[in-house]
């Protein structure tokens, strides 16, 4: 009853709107989402509506029309003289909230629309200023780790050569084309993250930015709700490459950092580098593609890769050169991607010194195995934006390698899993029981059920304790933490799951 | 699942602390634990007492009208009908039987033994000290008279009671004891009232300002060349000892905003102010930890106390200063570094009582007579 009164209270024309603003105004995950929650005032928990104009305008228009809704229902009563008069105002008031998420939907529909062709002529212009600018452009697509590739080139070439990349998760035309536009036009290298949300979705981002050369960090079944079947997923991933193998080889520009971009003549060698860590990925890798992985990448052999709570170390060596790598990052999957930064820093022409300065400077992304070490010597790694099945693999298999230590490992599990939900979490509680992780905290929901299962499977011998929300797991784990202690907060679901 | 009461706030002036050692860490723990059906009990400055879920979250004492909010509610009435009921009378009146109750209050009426008298009459198991311990441990006085007599070496003392306050005989008194000397409620915890007195035209001042505060004053002898530690433990019959903890204050001795007001952003009280474990050596930390045994014992402490000490690192002499039978926030800091989790803290603390509850069921409390029958007859020859 709570829950559905919920609907008639002021705030939720915010909610609803706060829904498509997270939803980033696309009208068919707002619907989704719109189905699935039960309490429309307490839809903002890790989130808040951001102000813009046009989540204002899509609030002055909800409650305006609730307005005329309600003003119509009571000249219904006051002035209706028929018998009907009652029974029309309850039903005006009773679907007004129904009435209403049909109304803004169209309105968004309508929106959507006619900003369509100012879209067009933005990116248009993007796209051209794009295709005059001297830099190298790399395009990173896949289903996990794009951030952390991105960030990981960002700090290793930023050492020697001028490099712009996105801020945040700005992988949409709309997004890359605000970013393009801040552009001054003397960047050596551009980092493009590319979003898949649906098919054709990479292909239209590689003709946008027409990309010198692509990572493809790997296929699984993230987002596979959206896609499906994993082949559409990979489909759509390798559009990059796609792309990238109808073009010819890029030019290497090998300018000094703020030069006049320099160009020697010589192609770049690479179109692709694709996660060998992946098998998925890996089956699909053509003539000029790179594999890269812990062992390395190219003519690069990684030697004695190490790993703990402080960072990761390994020698790069190849025929001709040893780059000696020490990193704040954390696991030993982040080896292959500073391989493949490593490698198109060398191609770029930056020496052994400023390579190894570049790969120093690499440290934990924001809520992406982030290390943080409290005043009662309790650390948290939080990993919460790690919300793929390969991510949760890599981290276990760190979590794994932590010896003398209690370990704690708290998660909602993962969406948008579609039919390889079961699969996917019975295989993170199988996983987990092989690592011997000593407590596990559960969020109830609809897949840690099968978490639980993998754990009986794998004859877990540790403890399992549940929480009904993932907030309130934070707040409780203070209480249950001792000095030494590793708490893994692996993946918090967006308020459109929670 | 246990239905267990957390009592808070008080006449009081720790009462704010009080609120804070409720909820973090006793309240949050035992919701965390789960298994237990939490009802805080908050009393007020003027000693209204109310029971309400809506108090297990902190952020409604955060609310500047949350007085005004509790008057509007129904205050909680007691019923020690073979155990502790709760009451809320009225129309609709309901009513809850308590399992166990955890008292975290502090200073007056709630760590002095007042509020373990009323819960012994109620026959309901509290954890912390029971009703003597906690009454002594309340008089800073009484605490070092005991010990004194236990063998537990103390700084020199004198004390005095306002109504026999008079300037000349306590100065003669006071005159015995090396300056510098601290002047101290005898009542209070939190350091609240205490002073530092470095010469003799200070004494008087300060031990006005401690009267306003208590009934009764403590003047100590200072320890020269001070290291202050604090040992929090925990048990009945076999106490089990945590670290031997340093604060790192800045003032020469705890105060209040050291203790409750310097913690770290989000961390609650005591977590940046002190050194876990003290670095003072392996053998005086020894020494601490043998003396916080035996003075444990001595005051005949249960379920969870706070031992402080006062070292004069150039003799490297050890002095018991107090004991705090209730520590703020339990202490549950110093408790995580020594590798017990809150939770584990606050589920061992409802054992111990529950422990001492059935203990103490087993002794015999009444017995039949015939002296009733006898009143009025004849006299025995």
């Amino acid at each position: 009853m709570k829950d559905l009164l919920s609907r008639y209270h002021p705030r939720y024309v915010r909610s609803l709107v706060y829904m498509m603003q997270a939803s980033e105004y696309r009208v068919r995950d707002f619907l989704r989402w719109f189905w699935r929650v039960r309490d429309f005032l307490h839809v903002e928990q890790r989130k808040e509506l951001f102000m813009t104009s046009k989540s204002l305008l899509c609030l002055a228009v909800g409650y305006g029309f609730l307005f005329i809704l309600y003003a119509l229902a009571i000249a219904v009563l006051v002035w209706g003289i028929a018998w009907w008069q009652y029974p029309v105002f309850l039903l005006i008031i009773l679907t007004s909230p129904f009435i209403l998420v049909c109304v803004v939907s169209v309105f968004l529909i309508i929106v959507n629309f006619l900003q369509q062709p100012i879209e067009y002529v933005i990116i248009r212009q993007v796209g051209q200023k794009l295709a005059g600018h001297r830099g190298l452009k790399i395009a990173i697509a896949g289903s996990f780790g794009k951030t952390s590739m991105r960030e990981i080139l960002k700090a290793v070439l930023g050492i020697g050569r001028k490099v712009a990349a996105p801020p945040e998760s700005y992988n949409t035309p709309l997004g890359i084309s605000r970013f393009v536009r801040t552009l001054k036009g003397d960047e050596d290298v551009l980092i493009f993250e590319l979003g898949e949300y649906y098919p054709g979705d990479v292909r239209r981002l590689c003709r946008l930015i027409r990309p010198d050369i692509g990572v493809i960090t790997g296929v699984n079944e993230a987002h596979l709700e959206r896609f499906k079947d994993i082949e559409r997923t990979r489909k759509t991933i390798f559009e990059l490459a796609d792309f990238l193998h109808e073009k010819p080889l890029s030019p290497c520009i090998a300018s000094e950092k703020g030069g006049n971009g320099m160009n020697t003549g010589a192609t770049f060698g690479v179109k692709v580098y694709i996660n060998g860590e992946n098998a998925t990925a890996r089956k699909y890798t053509r003539a000029r593609d790179v594999l890269y992985s812990r062992a390395g990448t190219g003519d690069w052999r990684v030697e004695d890769a190490k790993t703990d709570l402080n960072g990761s170390s390994f020698i790069l060596r190849s025929d001709s050169r040893t780059i000696r790598a020490h990193s704040a990052l954390l696991g030993l999957h982040h080896v292959g991607p500073l391989a493949v930064a490593a490698d198109v820093a060398s191609r770029l022409g930056l020496p052994t010194g400023q390579i190894e300065d570049g790969i120093v400077k690499t440290k934990p992304f924001d809520h992406r195995l982030e290390p943080k070490t409290n005043a009662q010597g309790v650390t948290i790694l939080d990993d919460s934006y790690n919300g793929n099945p390969d991510g949760v693999r890599a981290v276990i298999e760190f979590l794994s390698s932590l010896k003398g230590a209690r370990r704690w490992y708290v998660t909602p599990g993962l969406v948008e899993m579609g039919k390889k939900k079961e699969e996917v979490h019975k295989e993170i509680g199988r996983e987990l029981s092989r690592a011997g992780i000593e407590k596990v905290i559960l969020i109830r929901n609809s897949v840690t059920p099968f978490i639980e299962r993998g754990l009986q499977e794998g004859k877990y011998c540790g403890e399992v304790m549940w929480f009904s929300k993932a907030l309130g797991a934070f707040a409780a784990l203070p209480n249950f933490t001792v000095k030494g202690d590793v708490v893994l907060l692996q993946n918090d679901w967006p308020d459109q799951y929670a | 699942m246990k239905t267990i009461a957390v009592i808070f706030g008080g006449r009081s002036a720790e009462h704010d602390v009080s609120i804070i050692t409720a909820h973090i860490p006793v309240m949050q723990s035992l919701h965390a634990a789960g298994g237990f059906d939490v009802w805080p009990v908050y009393i007020t400055k003027v000693g209204d007492w109310y029971a309400d879920k809506a108090m297990n979250d902190f952020a409604f004492f955060k609310q500047s009208n949350y007085e005004d909010i509790l008057k509007r509610k129904r205050k909680v009435r007691f019923l020690f009908d073979n155990g502790l009921k709760f009451i809320w009378p009225g129309l609709l009146e309901s009513k809850i039987k308590i399992d166990i109750v955890f008292p975290a209050m502090h200073g007056t009426y709630g760590e002095d033994g007042s509020l373990m008298g009323l819960l012994r009459m109620a026959k309901v198991p509290f954890v912390g000290c029971d009703m003597a311990a906690s009454a002594v441990a309340m008089d800073k006085a009484f605490t070092k008279q005991v010990l004194q007599a236990e063998g537990v070496p103390v700084v020199p003392f004198v004390w005095c009671t306002k109504s026999d306050w008079s300037t000349s005989i306590f100065l003669e008194k006071s005159a015995k004891l090396k300056y510098p000397l601290f002047v101290k409620p005898v009542h209070l915890g939190s350091s609240i009232g205490i002073t530092k007195v470095k010469r003799q035209s200070e004494l008087e001042n300060a031990i006005e300002v401690a009267f306003h505060y208590d009934n009764k004053v403590l003047v100590e002898e200072g320890v020269e060349n001070l290291i202050e530690v604090t040992l929090p433990i925990t048990g009945n019959d076999e106490p089990e000892l945590a670290s031997v903890e340093r604060p790192l204050n800045k003032t020469g001795f705890f105060d209040f905003k050291d203790k409750y007001l310097s913690g770290g952003k989000g961390s609650g009280v005591n977590s940046e102010y002190s050194e876990i474990p003290a670095k003072i050596g392996d053998e005086l930390t020894k020494q601490v930890r043998e003396l916080g045994r035996k003075t444990y014992k001595a005051l005949g402490c249960s379920g969870i106390a706070r031992v402080d000490f006062l070292i004069d690192s150039a003799t490297n002499k050890i002095f018991v200063n107090e004991v705090n039978t209730l520590p703020g926030s339990l202490y549950h800091h110093n408790w995580r570094k020594s590798g017990i989790s809150s939770v584990e803290l606050v589920i061992k603390l409802v054992k111990l009582a529950e422990e001492r509850f059935e203990d103490e069921q087993n002794l015999i409390h009444t017995f039949s007579s015939s002296i009733l029958q006898k009143v009025g007859g004849p006299k025995a020859q």
